[in-house]
């Protein structure tokens, strides 16, 4: 070796000691000095719970009031809040991995596939030993809870409890008051049926002098997250748990689609389009219904939250939905109850002490705090008179109507959710285009629906449920 | 000599002695484990075991339960998987040679003698550093009905655009519009064979009267052809994966969009949102077999199409 390959073999050598050493010697320092987590700043000698939140933004604040509360109220048990996007998915593949964390905010429409999966503990002995009784929940609110895995293909323990509601959403219908006087409608009287919500609709379609939709009162498709409840209000179901059937063939439902398609129709499939692509995003100024673009729309309680933070001049009014038939029973409106459910999953560390914290958040401080927060109902049978009175959603009162009511609904309760429900979307958007008559899109949705049930029944057959 | 032959026999013979893990041609192994390790638990693993859940029912939450050939037999039978094939094979009939077609152009005139050359490669390259969900939240704007600015520039030249996004019939155009966007890594491909062309070949195509057009066809083409088997067997791959661009694009809250919806995104729902992971491993894995059968019709294709210099 020459001089010069000597000493650049030399530099070499001593360039890669100094490399190594200097890793070894950051993550030495980082190991010694470098961040620290919850669990060794505020959770020493506790039980250290992960509770993962699907919510961001003001609705994630609240539930850290809520978690921070509980870890101000004990020395024994320490919950961490960890947001959690796509939470559905990450759970799905934390509990089958066997390292779920302690408590899980889910959705209304998961209980049923976990529950009939065994992926979350049943709460039936649990809850109660912490004080937590299903009678403390509003009526609507229980059907969300329970679930009855024997129910189809045989082989459960009956009705069972699963789940808690952190915070209820009851579906209703929001009004836009300063549109309806603009047109000389009664904005204290909003329609009740749906021959009176087509005429109010009629009256506030507004174009331009190019024939182009400026606004319109009623768009089945907007924002379009329950495409399928409308049969509800035309007095049938699209599902049938005691049978296990789909029914959206059912003339109820055919019925609500050709009404729908009426709107199509009579608006133009194409200025509709256009329309459409005139709105802004949900969670912006932009939205149709706040623009006042869209003057009835059907929504969950947290759009008077979108109102109050970007237009909260707006004059809104909020009614149950209208329905096909008669006068409405204000006691019993038929209204969709979609929440948000906390459980807990199978493989979970402490689930003892995972209930102690859901019974925490279960309070009627806690849920009223939560509650308010969300603009929401509580879930709780019994509400606070001062909760009602000073609640910022003005429908407040609507919203627990339909949950208390014996005629409100949940999801169809079977695993095969999902894809029956992209199976309606899908449906929806042809019979919304007027691609082909509602009574011939409805009788295949039906067929490619029931298949999709009984291949989740044959499954379950075939694990011996 | 001799000395030669001495020493390289006695190289053998000292390895021999120190033996054992550290032998030499360990070494090599040694260097390399931790990637073996790594491609051994998060690839061959999860293949094979992804091949065992296509035989199986699978919903994650509970155990798998052996179907046999179930899952691949249920994809005949089921609308949405066709669906699925029919958009997807669509969007790559008509995305791979556009591409391919739009790459070498740009390449070639790239590789003339423009003003602010540099500057226009750069240009071509940029909009690849771009985040996929990024520039569909681009697009999105770009291609909207009302206030897009596509069809801002085709009212100017009195044409009413249409609604790319939601109507059924301009989905597609959209989404191979788009495509055209992530071209410039495969030009920056084709820069490197255009100047690889020796000029020489030029000056003899000129000789014997070629024009411009001919040259391109007659030399250009050929010299370049093992670049552009590397590029259109990439954009096989990746056009027949297509997901994140139609998947932030398509899949709304009111819905798919029928027209809108690719294997890939298909392969993820029965996967991650309906619990069918039996399915879902079914189809990756005829996935996975069509992309082998695509590549080797196009390597098998190379062979008449496809001209190397010979060294």
């Amino acid at each position: 070796m020459t001089a010069g390959g000597r000493a650049l073999a030399d530099v070499t050598k001593l360039t890669r000691r100094a490399a190594i050493g200097g890793l070894a010697a950051a993550g030495l320092g980082f190991i010694a000095f470098g961040p620290r987590g919850a669990r060794e700043q505020g959770a020493r000698g506790r039980i250290v719970l992960d509770y993962w939140e699907k919510w961001t933004r003001h609705e994630r604040d609240a539930m850290v009031k809520v978690v921070d509360a509980f870890n101000a109220s004990q020395n024994r048990i320490f919950v961490r809040c960890i947001v959690t996007s796509d939470i559905g998915q990450k759970s799905l593949v934390a509990i089958a991995g066997g390292d779920p964390p302690d408590v899980i905010g889910l959705y209304a429409f998961n209980v049923p596939p976990y529950a009939e999966s065994k992926a979350i503990v049943p709460l039936n002995e649990l809850a109660p030993r912490f004080g937590v009784q299903l009678d403390d929940y509003a009526p609507g609110v229980r059907q969300v809870m329970q679930h009855d895995r024997g129910a189809v293909g045989g082989g459960g323990e009956g009705t069972q409890w699963w789940a808690t509601v952190n915070t209820a959403g009851s579906v209703a219908m929001y009004y836009n008051k300063a549109l309806f006087r603009e047109v000389g409608l009664d904005p204290e009287r909003p329609p009740r049926t749906i021959a009176e919500l087509d005429e109010a609709h009629r009256k506030l379609v507004k174009t331009n002098a190019a024939g182009d939709l400026e606004r319109v009162g009623f768009l089945h498709r907007e924002p379009g997250w329950w495409s399928w409840l409308w049969a509800y209000h035309f007095g049938g179901r699209i599902y049938d748990a005691a049978t296990d059937r789909s029914l959206a063939a059912s003339a109820e439902n055919v019925r609500a689609m050709e009404w729908m398609q009426s709107y199509a129709r009579d608006l133009g499939v194409e200025r509709v389009k256009k329309f459409n692509e005139s709105f802004g995003n949900y969670f912006t100024p932009e939205n149709p219904f706040l623009s006042g673009k869209v003057a009835m729309i059907v929504q969950g309680p947290w759009v008077a939250n979108l109102i109050g933070a970007f237009k909260p001049e707006m004059e809104y009014g909020v009614v149950a939905f209208p329905e096909e038939n008669a006068e409405r029973d204000s006691r019993s409106p038929v209204g969709l109850i979609d929440t948000d459910v906390l459980v807990i999953p199978r493989g979970a560390r402490h689930p003892e002490a995972s209930m102690e914290f859901i019974a925490w958040t279960q309070r009627q401080d806690m849920t009223e705090l939560l509650a308010t927060a969300h603009f929401k109902p509580s879930p709780l049978a019994k509400a606070s008179e001062e909760f009602l009175s000073k609640h910022p959603n003005k429908g407040i009162r609507v919203h627990y109507d339909i949950l208390s009511s014996p005629r409100a609904f949940i999801a169809p309760p079977t695993r095969a959710w999902q894809q029956c429900k992209d199976e309606f979307d899908t449906a929806v958007q042809k019979m919304w285009r007027l691609e082909r008559p509602a009574a011939e899109v409805c009788g295949e949705l039906d067929r490619r629906m029931q298949g999709l049930i009984d291949r989740a029944a044959d499954e379950k057959r075939r694990r011996g449920a | 000599m001799s000395e030669q032959l001495a020493s390289s026999a006695a190289v053998p013979v000292t390895t021999r002695r120190r033996g054992g893990w550290w032998h030499p041609d360990w070494h090599g192994l040694v260097w390399v484990s931790p990637w073996l390790l790594g491609a051994t638990a998060f690839l061959f693993v999860p293949m094979a075991l992804s091949l065992y859940y296509s035989f199986t029912d699978y919903p994650l939450l509970e155990p798998p339960l052996w179907v046999g050939l179930g899952n691949y037999a249920r994809m005949a039978g089921d609308p949405t998987f066709w669906r699925v094939v029919k958009n997807t094979a669509v969007y790559c009939l008509w995305s791979i040679p556009l591409q391919t077609g739009l790459a070498v152009a740009l390449a070639a005139m790239l590789n003339g003698r423009i003003p602010l050359r540099r500057f226009f490669q750069a240009c071509i390259f940029l909009p690849t550093l771009v985040p996929l969900i990024a520039s569909a939240m681009v697009w999105m704007w770009l291609f909207n009905g009302e206030y897009g600015l596509i069809n801002r520039l085709l009212a100017m030249v009195g044409i009413r655009g249409p609604t790319w996004l939601v109507d059924k019939n301009w989905v597609m155009p959209a989404m191979v519009l788009m495509s055209l966007w992530g071209v410039g890594q495969a030009v920056v491909v084709y820069i490197a064979a255009l100047q690889d062309v020796p000029r020489q070949l030029y000056e003899a195509a000129r000789i014997d009267g070629m024009g411009r057009l001919a040259q391109f066809r007659y030399v250009t083409l050929p010299m370049i052809s093992p670049a552009i088997l590397f590029n259109v067997i990439a954009l096989t791959i990746n056009s027949v994966q297509v997901f994140a661009v139609p998947y932030v694009m398509f899949r709304r809250p009111d819905g798919q969009n029928p027209a809108g919806h690719f294997y890939s995104m298909y392969l993820y729902e029965n996967a991650f949102v309906y619990g069918q992971m039996g399915y879902a491993s079914a189809m990756a894995w005829v996935q996975l077999v069509v992309v082998l059968a695509l590549t080797g019709l196009m390597i098998v294709a190379s062979r008449r199409l496809v001209h190397y210099r010979r060294v």
